[in-house]
């Protein structure tokens, strides 16, 4: 079990450090076709300010923001977006993921409904990869925390 | 000009070896963990350095800010599995 850290330095790095991690996740997300970056990265770099968080504030008050249920539920939700995204496509008349048919639902433009397919794609795969890496790293950490260690007597979790 | 990026570069890549040396066999975790702090610095600059090399700094900037980031977060999660586990000793 991860306690709430004491130091000041971490913490308040983490408080400022936050909202620029979101900022930039989502800045990678939203040009991934002009710079290097997309849905895979965006989400990474989502799922480190996880990481950073539960370093700094712990793994409870990480959870009570972002809960084990909670992930698999955003996960699910990605991939459904993704491949929602493709199968309307395919009802609309297209192949899979074929963009250019969204432009019947959207009123847009041809090249224009590409663009916004291509983004609501790579959202959905941001949601589910940051989903997945928190799921991995809260379990990665949690390892062993109901078995009986030497940290157990010291620190009583609550389960 | 290029060619003065492209020996710093070089001289970058050098002195990663350097580093190498101490994350490999540096006695204690704490200089090995320090080792591999700088070697993640230098490669910041490395990419830094391609990108004026190449021309396009704009791409390579986004790809070393992920870099940074990345490297604060993995030497804090070092840092916090060193104290968990008690194994600090030089």
């Amino acid at each position: 079990m991860i306690r709430e850290s004491d130091d000041v330095i971490v913490k308040t790095l983490a408080r400022i450090l936050m909202p620029f991690i979101v900022v930039y996740a989502l800045y990678v997300v939203m040009h991934g076709h002009y710079s290097p970056g997309g849905g895979f990265q965006g989400g990474v770099i989502l799922a480190a300010g996880f990481v950073l968080l539960v370093i700094s504030h712990g793994l409870e008050q990480t959870r009570r923001r972002m809960s084990e249920k909670m992930a698999g539920a955003i996960s699910s939700v990605g991939v459904f977006i993704y491949g929602g995204i493709g199968a309307l496509c395919l009802i609309l008349g297209g192949n899979y993921l074929d963009y250019g048919k969204l432009s019947k639902i959207l009123g847009v433009h041809q090249a224009e409904a590409r663009s916004l397919g291509i983004l609501g794609v790579e959202i959905g795969v941001a949601l589910a990869v940051m989903a997945v890496m928190c799921t991995i790293f809260f379990a990665i950490f949690t390892v062993g925390e109901t078995d009986e260690d030497e940290g157990s007597e010291k620190w009583p979790t609550s389960s | 000009m290029a060619n003065f990026f492209l020996i710093m570069g070089v001289g970058m890549c050098v002195l990663v070896l350097f580093c190498l040396y101490r994350a490999t066999c540096g006695p204690g975790v704490l200089n090995r963990a320090a080792g591999i702090s700088a070697i993640g610095t230098k490669t910041l600059i490395i990419l830094l350095l391609m990108g004026v090399i190449y021309g396009r700094v704009e791409m390579f900037i986004d790809i070393s800010m992920v870099y940074a980031l990345l490297n604060f977060i993995g030497c804090l999660v070092l840092a916090k599995y060193l104290e968990r586990s008690g194994e600090v000793s030089c």
